[in-house]
């Protein structure tokens, strides 16, 4: 199944891959840094909106803006 | 006296590491106009005394944040004799980032595989001496919470701090248009040796072509900016 939604909608404790960071150079790089580049596993942790989003990304626990995660495209298993 | 600095992803074991081979007689610095701190604390092996500097956990050296700069620019300005970089052996594809990038700056790098009693639990086999081939530097397998391998993490940096040479070990391949342009702009650099004495130049080049801010501002001053921006309509 091929769905692109934001992370920011992707429901607690559910898996998703990410496809695509949409964002400018800036955010890009840095979540590449983080570790958010395609093809990678995703989980939300926590989230109630409004507030941030915590993420585990291989195997380390990210705090995220809920802006941020609107960009991080991910298609839900 | 052997300068010696950690640096690592956050969480992976730094401060402990520290703390062992300082045994506790750390004290907290701060830097010069800066709220993030640095420890720096001593010991001694084999009669030589060796000074360790914790720097700020990091993912990258990028110009994103002050740590991060931090980080880097101790690196390159004050150049420790050897730069530990802490590795999360249960997490080798997330800390790998850091240590490519540091291979870049052609730091002296040991590498501290920590964490190596999690990784076995979570049925990982690392191949320890294919890993140290494949990067060029030294892997010491450690667990910082029962002291393991810490007496050959000493032993390894005593024995790297003696080669000492600042050199090019790998080079990463960023496709061939990119490479060619990385080439070009490192020729163009390395005719301002005040820069190159500094800085590497194909360390420099690839910055120039990230764009990243403080590299630029150091750029501007060097003599050859005029060519570099002359290679601009390629970028």
């Amino acid at each position: 199944m091929n769905l692109r939604i934001p992370l920011a909608f992707l429901p607690e404790n559910k898996q998703a891959t990410v496809v695509e960071v949409v964002g400018g150079r800036g955010l890009v790089r840095r979540l590449y840094e983080l570790g958010f580049t395609p093809r990678t596993k995703v989980r939300v942790v926590s989230s109630s909106s409004p507030g941030p989003v915590l993420v585990d990304i291989r195997g380390a626990r990210v705090a995220l803006g809920r802006g941020v995660t609107m960009k991080i495209i991910v298609n839900p298993e | 006296m052997i300068k010696v600095a950690l640096i690592g992803n956050p969480n992976v074991g730094k401060s402990l590491i520290f703390n062992n081979l300082t045994g506790g007689k750390a004290h907290v610095g701060n830097w010069p106009g800066k709220t993030v701190e640095k420890k720096v604390g001593k010991c001694v092996y084999k009669g030589v005394e060796i000074e360790i500097v914790d720097l700020p956990g990091t993912y990258s050296l990028t110009a994103n944040s002050i740590d991060e700069l931090i980080a880097r620019d101790y690196i390159v300005k004050e150049k420790p004799d050897v730069v530990v970089d802490i590795v999360d052996a249960s997490n080798l594809e997330r800390n790998l980032y850091l240590t490519l990038q540091l291979l870049e700056l052609e730091a002296n790098v040991v590498i501290a595989l920590n964490k190596f009693d999690v990784a076995e639990d979570l049925g990982y086999e690392i191949n320890v001496s294919e890993l140290s081939k494949l990067l060029g530097v030294p892997v010491v397998p450690t667990v910082a919470t029962t002291q393991g391998g810490m007496e050959k993490l000493k032993e390894t940096v005593a024995r790297a701090a003696k080669e000492k040479s600042r050199r090019r070990i790998i080079e990463i391949s960023y496709g061939k248009k990119i490479d060619e342009l990385i080439a070009k702009i490192e020729r163009i650099l390395q005719k301002d040796e005040n820069l190159t004495k500094i800085y590497p130049a194909r360390w420099l080049a690839i910055k120039v072509l990230e764009a990243d801010d403080e590299v630029l501002k150091i750029i501007e001053k060097s003599p050859c900016v005029q060519e570099i921006v002359n290679l601009l309509p390629e970028m």
